[in-house]
């Protein structure tokens, strides 16, 4: 999944809020939504997935955390399609 | 605020024409929504703007606001947020020369505010304790 669409559910960006301060298991997370802990699971796998976020140890002590570099493309998606976008536009322009 | 700008060495009515009617041509197939070259774009005067698929769907990829054919085009943007939280493009076509310069300008709108800014947030914080690692950020 692309990042912009695993940050398109307000869980997952509360979830996300969560993690920039320290990592969490979780446990930790679950217990401060209101929704299952299978659900935040899911949410979790989502955010592992794009590469927003990832995980640190094994067993009782995994932990999940910001992953810093999955943020770039989203903050330049945008702006990456539009300089994709014009030299294609200014190619066709040149036919 | 995303500010970018191309220069082409056409009229601008011919420069409109090529961004609003021929779009299908240079729209880059990372963007379509069916990540087919072959699909259609059309970016009408309506206020639709949408994908046909080569199997017949239908995509709004976004909505026209204004279409003041040859120097400027407004649409809310669906693409990288969503329809409900829709971003704010603005097309214009200005002579220059002997071309024409197209500029983009494209920023969050009230609905989608916080989706735009969220990426700052999350990572002002993070990024300052790390500033180590914003160097390899930016230049991976």
């Amino acid at each position: 999944m692309h990042p912009l669409d695993a940050l398109g559910n307000p869980i997952r960006r509360k979830i996300l809020k969560q993690l920039r301060g320290s990592s969490l298991s979780v446990h930790e997370i679950a217990e401060r939504f209101p929704v299952s802990r299978p659900a935040i699971s899911r949410h979790l796998r989502v955010l592992t997935q794009s590469g927003l976020v990832e995980t640190h140890g094994a067993g009782p002590r995994h932990r999940y955390a910001i992953r810093l570099k999955g943020f770039a493309p989203v903050r330049e998606f945008l702006d990456e399609f539009w300089d994709t976008a014009l030299a294609r536009l200014e190619a066709l322009s040149r036919k | 605020m995303i500010q970018k700008s191309v220069f082409l060495r056409c009229q601008p009515q011919e420069a409109f024409e090529l961004f609003a009617t021929r779009i299908s041509e240079w729209w880059p197939v990372t963007h379509r929504p069916t990540k087919d070259p072959e699909s259609e774009l059309f970016l009408e005067e309506s206020g639709r703007f949408w994908e046909l698929a080569r199997d017949g769907r239908e995509m709004e990829l976004g909505r026209v606001r204004v279409w003041e054919p040859p120097h400027r085009l407004a649409l809310d943007f669906y693409l990288g947020t969503n329809a409900e939280q829709p971003t704010a493009v603005e097309i214009t076509f200005t002579a220059e020369d002997e071309g024409t310069r197209v500029t983009v300008h494209h920023q969050a709108k009230p609905e989608s505010a916080d989706l735009w800014n969220q990426r700052a947030p999350v990572f002002e914080r993070s990024w300052e304790s790390v500033l180590g690692n914003l160097c390899v950020t930016m230049s991976a």
